[in-house]
């Protein structure tokens, strides 16, 4: 079990925050992403390629969405930021 | 006197002794080399000042500048400029706002006021149509920023006898006591930076209002109203200017910073901070923020209102939100927003404020001055700020900033600033780019005067921020962008543009990965470009800059031509600066930044700066000393 914290407009955007999900990698989360904001924002207009274009980090470090994840691991989802 | 429009045609030299005002000569080929804003006040500056002048002096120069653009309904428009010599660094500075008082400035006739001696005593300054009125602010001693322009309001009305529309600056109790890093207030925003309002402090100067009945002409009216639809149209679209400045401002930034290691943590000790969710801009905009609003003519609107006391108040920046979270250990984002609104109704920088409290606290800890201060222990800060307001108690040394203390009592490795400058949230050494920006900028420890590299070094784009390939020539050509940008009075978030959208859309993507991987290598080619900018003999669509001072103002210029327009005001910066004793010696970072390794793992991870700046002075055609020399100076036609 993987924890998923959604960041930035994709989390304004989705109305979801978090969730908990079985996956081997950063790719076999995107669906169970997408249904879950479905569930929680059937019209917010996010695809699975909005999801494929996010940053992703897991545990605190920047990785591809190639990534493999391990039981107990945290998986952050951003889309890019500007600057201050 | 002017061929070009946009600008009023008149820069007006105010003696506050004397209370008299003379023209100051400002010709259409100064234009043509400086266009407005922080370029113009910079040859200002630059003509008028030996080096022999402290910054409390009265022969110290206040600059107030506006650009062509300013107040002409040009994308995001309305900035204007306050230079001056910054009690903070003791070198030139300026400090850039996006308050309404440029638009009045002008509309009163002028396109820049400079101001010199100093009332006898504590006065406030109404421009009425290019006339100087005078009046006694001793009733207004001590009150804060929102009341101040309250009052300001309420007198002009009576005077006036109906309700005066006019734009305003005025200094709170930080800028009347000479608190180190006071800043100008103009309705909710700030020219933060750089102690400008312990200068306006210095010569007993309350505030200025501004009003009138100019209006800025403009060349090609129906040209520029086709370029800027078209141009807000693309702000509007792109995912940085068009959603994520929007929707949570540059408060966005905090868990991105997280993830890249990026955010100051613990007096910079760190780069990431374990509650960072709780100070970010997701719980900012979940949790606080009950609108956005943005400056006159501004399409982005970046700016979070949010309730303090009742009321509805400017929101927290990513800078504020760094500093006075992560860094001093802080998990309480109402009580930043708090804050926030306090220091800028005392009329204190939230940047120097917060980084010089962080060095007292870490200096506390490690017994080197005992002030009571601790990291995580927060609730008494906003009575610390008032003090350091009022110099009360340790806020009265606190208020000379973090470099002068750790001079008195120690902890320099650890006092985070640069030419006395506190830094900015950006933890460079994940982005070591940012960090040559930091020790290099004119001002001191500016994110933004440094070429704000840290948008490509992870933040916007995903360049390797370990590296130092390729990273001095971007800076340079960044800079010269930035300054060119402000000149004209406009918003460098409009600058974002220049980033391409299908880069920030998808970073994964196999050519976004690839363009990523090469930008470290094209230090070269950008050092062609830096040579000889000209080669840029045309303009393009991502740079619509250029394009939009021809329509507005007539002046005629190529991309190229602008760049170089933003080098000579970059070089006639670090020309005045020189007489005041900088050179490559003072574009410095503290040891804990080049010398500290951010993770104890990872040898990369500190700011390799001597190898940076070699690289970086040879770029600009600067000596080893880090200056300009006679021919690069004339070459530029700044003498």
């Amino acid at each position: 079990m993987v924890t998923v914290k959604l960041f930035g407009t994709l989390r304004l955007e989705s109305g979801v925050k978090e969730l908990t999900a079985e996956a081997v990698s950063v790719r076999a989360l995107y669906p169970l992403i997408l249904a879950e904001i479905r569930k929680q924002k059937p019209d917010s207009g996010i695809t699975e390629k909005t999801l494929k274009c996010c940053q992703v980090a897991v545990n605190g470090k920047q990785v591809t969405p190639q990534a493999k994840l391990r039981d107990g691991d945290t998986v952050y989802l951003f889309p890019a930021v500007a600057g201050g | 006197m002017t061929n070009y429009c946009g600008y009023m045609g008149k820069v007006l030299l105010l003696d506050l002794a004397a209370r008299t005002t003379e023209n100051y000569i400002w010709t259409d080929l100064d234009r043509e080399k400086y266009i407005g804003g922080k370029a113009m006040a910079s040859k200002i500056l630059y003509d008028n000042l030996t080096g022999a002048e402290k910054p409390f002096d009265s022969e110290n120069l206040i600059v107030i500048a506006t650009g062509p653009l300013t107040g002409t309904g040009a994308p995001s428009s309305n900035r204007f400029d306050i230079s001056s010599l910054s009690p903070l660094t003791g070198i030139t500075s300026s400090s850039n706002c996006g308050g309404n008082f440029g638009f009045y400035l002008k509309k009163a006739g002028l396109d820049a006021l400079i101001i010199r001696g100093k009332c006898e005593t504590l006065s406030w300054l109404e421009i009425d149509n290019g006339e100087f009125i005078f009046h006694n602010a001793q009733e207004l001693r001590d009150l804060k920023c929102g009341e101040t322009q309250a009052a300001l309001q309420e007198k002009l009305n009576a005077e006036h006898g109906k309700k005066v529309s006019c734009g305003m600056i005025c200094i709170g109790p930080a800028g009347e006591n000479l608190v180190r890093f006071a800043s100008v207030i103009s309705g909710e925003r700030a020219a933060g930076r750089a102690g400008m309002g312990a200068v306006f402090g210095s010569k007993n100067l309350k505030g200025i209002t501004a009003a009138g009945d100019a209006i800025p002409s403009i060349y090609d009216r129906e040209g520029a109203a086709a370029h800027r639809k078209k141009w807000v149209n693309d702000i509007r679209r792109h995912p940085l200017t068009g959603e994520q400045l929007p929707k949570m401002g540059t408060a966005g930034l905090v868990s991105s910073m997280q993830v890249h290691g990026l955010l100051s943590t613990r007096n910079y000790g760190k780069g990431q901070f374990e509650q960072f969710e709780a100070v970010s801009g997701e719980a900012l905009a979940e949790e606080l923020t009950a609108a956005n609003s943005g400056c006159l003519s501004c399409p982005i609107r970046c700016t979070r209102r949010v309730p303090v006391d009742g009321k509805t108040v400017k929101g927290p920046e990513l800078e504020t939100l760094g500093l006075l979270g992560g860094n001093i250990e802080n998990d309480n984002l109402e009580q930043i927003c708090r804050w926030n609104y306090e220091l800028d109704e005392l009329g204190m920088d939230t940047i120097s404020t917060a980084g010089t409290v962080a060095w007292a606290m870490e200096a506390s800890e490690k017994g080197l001055w005992k002030n009571g201060l601790r990291f995580g222990e927060t609730k008494d800060l906003s009575k610390i700020f008032d003090d350091i307001a009022h110099r009360r108690g340790i806020g009265a040394e606190l208020a000379e900033g973090s470099k002068r203390l750790s001079e008195k009592y120690g902890g320099k490795d650890f006092a985070i600033q640069s030419k006395g400058m506190e830094l900015a949230a950006y933890e460079p050494r994940r982005a070591v780019g940012q960090g040559l920006g930091y020790a290099v900028a004119n001002r001191g420890g500016c994110h933004l005067n440094g070429g704000y590299l840290v948008v490509l070094e992870g933040l916007g784009m995903n360049v390797n921020g370990q590296t130092p390939h390729g990273k001095a020539d971007l800076c340079m050509v960044m800079q010269d962008l930035m300054e060119a940008i402000s000149c004209g009075g406009q918003c460098l978030f409009t600058s974002y543009g220049a980033v391409p959208a299908f880069m920030v859309r998808n970073p994964n993507g196999i050519l976004q990965r690839v363009i990523n991987a090469v930008v470290p290598f094209t230090g070269p080619a950008v050092r062609i470009y830096n040579k000889i900018p000209e080669i840029a003999c045309f303009n393009i669509p991502l740079i619509p800059y250029p394009t939009e001072l021809r329509y507005t103002t007539g002046m005629k210029l190529s991309l190229g031509e602008f760049i170089r327009i933003g080098e000579r005001s970059y070089n006639v910066e670090r020309a005045v600066n020189a007489r005041f004793g900088v050179s490559a010696a003072n574009d410095k970072l503290p040891k804990r930044l080049t010398d500290t390794l951010q993770d104890p793992g990872n040898p990369k991870t500190r700011v390799p700066l001597e190898q940076m700046k070699r690289t970086y002075y040879r770029a600009r055609g600067w000596g080893k000393n880090g200056l300009p020399g006679e021919k690069k100076l004339r070459r530029l036609g700044i003498r």
